[in-house]
């Protein structure tokens, strides 16, 4: 927490330096995302990765090097797990398939930082985001279960690169990963953490 | 520059793909991984204390607060598999007219309308259709023990209960000491039910006579 806030810090005191630089321009991009669950979440809840997901971030760019916006995603996490024993009760036994099911819904304020600005071939970039992630837990017994929805804090870190489509192109490809922190307090479980990894297009909409 | 009906689309799309392709827990079991089997036990029990045990010939339907009871293939093929798998645990049978240790009711719940039926109210109910007399001892209360679970069945299941009828008279009470559920997808089909049952047995590996 401390080390993002620093991070967030630093980008806008290096970005302040840069406002007299590009301005307004609008970029949008669509990412598809396959993403591996962390920690608790992984040991706890599913193991598996997810090859389903996607984000869509809409950026101001306030200088050529920075930028801030919105963004917004989905990504789904399932793994069904073999028949096994669980103590469901004082002295009660079930035998049952366990089915996990974790959709998140990111909701984030977000900031962009390209130090080599649009105008190179190959832009490193690094992102910081805070805000809400909406996340939809169902766990099923055989076919006997329910679903949780719960709404906590979010944060995000992360990083790539931006290789615009040709020499004057302003839209190009995007490349990176992103490290999800996600909050969920319930029934014992404390978070749905993970590393996700994306690729898609961005573009300018004005 | 892509214009905005070209970004309007690309957003619709995404948005359309991002809620279908959730991948739907219920949609991806089989009629096997459907269902699952509930037992509690009083673990202070010694079940190798008792040696003989008797089964009722017929089952009770609980549908929707009414009782009644019945015989169908699948009901015949429960009671099967409870005797086959309590004498591979060394019990032994007999009429409920020579005393058994234990005596076994088998049970097939329903519940179709709206609502829930918890395992409470089926216990609140159970004098009502297995008389106490039914196993001799007229007058006698059925007893559960608080640390059964309670159940929400919402569709329908399959109860076999197991009753110490060795100590009811010392004790006063028809003590329940033994309860299997098993609920899920074809539970009334009497090609599972022997797995079904066995399913239960393996997991209460401390039901044995010796």
């Amino acid at each position: 927490m401390k080390a993002l806030k620093s991070l967030l810090f630093a980008i806008f005191i290096f970005s302040a330096a840069q406002l007299h630089a590009q301005r307004g321009v609008v970029n949008m991009s669509l990412q598809y995302n396959y993403a591996l669950p962390l920690g608790s979440f992984k040991t706890d809840v599913i193991s598996k990765g997810s090859p389903r997901g996607f984000t869509g971030d809409i950026l101001y760019g306030v200088s050529d090097k920075f930028s801030v916006g919105l963004g917004l995603g989905f990504q789904d996490f399932y793994e069904k797990y073999p028949r096994a024993l669980y103590n469901t009760g004082d002295k009660e036994v079930t035998s049952a398939v366990l089915s996990n099911s974790v959709q998140i819904i990111p909701l984030l304020a977000k900031a962009e930082f390209s130090p080599l600005g649009s105008a190179a071939p190959v832009q490193p970039y690094i992102t910081a985001g805070a805000g809400l992630g909406v996340s939809s837990f169902t766990q099923y017994l055989g076919e006997f279960g329910g679903t949780d929805n719960a709404g906590g804090l979010m944060l995000q870190g992360g990083a790539g690169i931006k290789v615009p489509f040709g020499k004057y192109s302003k839209a190009g490809f995007r490349l990176g990963a992103n490290y999800n922190m996600v909050s969920y307090h319930h029934d014992g479980f404390s978070n749905f953490n993970n590393l996700s990894f994306q690729g898609g297009i961005y573009f300018p909409l004005k | 520059m892509l214009n905005n009906k070209l970004t309007s689309a690309a957003l619709l799309a995404c948005v359309v793909t991002l809620f279908s392709c959730t991948k739907e827990p219920l949609n991806n079991l089989t009629q096997e991984e459907s269902r699952i089997y509930v037992t509690n036990a009083d673990t202070t029990i010694n079940f190798s204390a008792f040696k003989t045990y008797s089964i009722s010939d017929s089952v009770v339907v609980l549908d929707n607060g009414q009782s009644y009871k019945d015989l169908q293939p699948s009901d015949q093929s429960y009671i099967d598999a409870v005797n086959k798998y309590m004498q591979e645990r060394g019990y032994t049978k007999v009429t409920r007219s020579a005393n058994p240790d234990i005596g076994i009711d088998v049970n097939r719940i329903y519940n179709t309308s709206t609502g829930y039926y918890s395992y409470d109210d089926y216990w609140d109910y159970y004098g009502g259709y297995w008389d106490p007399y039914y196993w001799g001892y007229g007058g006698y209360g059925y007893y559960v023990p608080t640390f059964f679970g309670i159940y929400q069945v919402t569709e329908g299941a399959m109860s076999v209960d197991m009753l110490d009828l060795k100590n009811a008279s010392e004790k006063g009470k028809i003590e329940v000491i033994w309860n299997g559920l098993i609920r899920g997808e074809g539970i009334f089909n009497a090609s599972i039910a022997e797995g079904s049952v066995k399913a239960l047995f393996d997991q209460s590996t401390y039901l044995h006579s010796n």
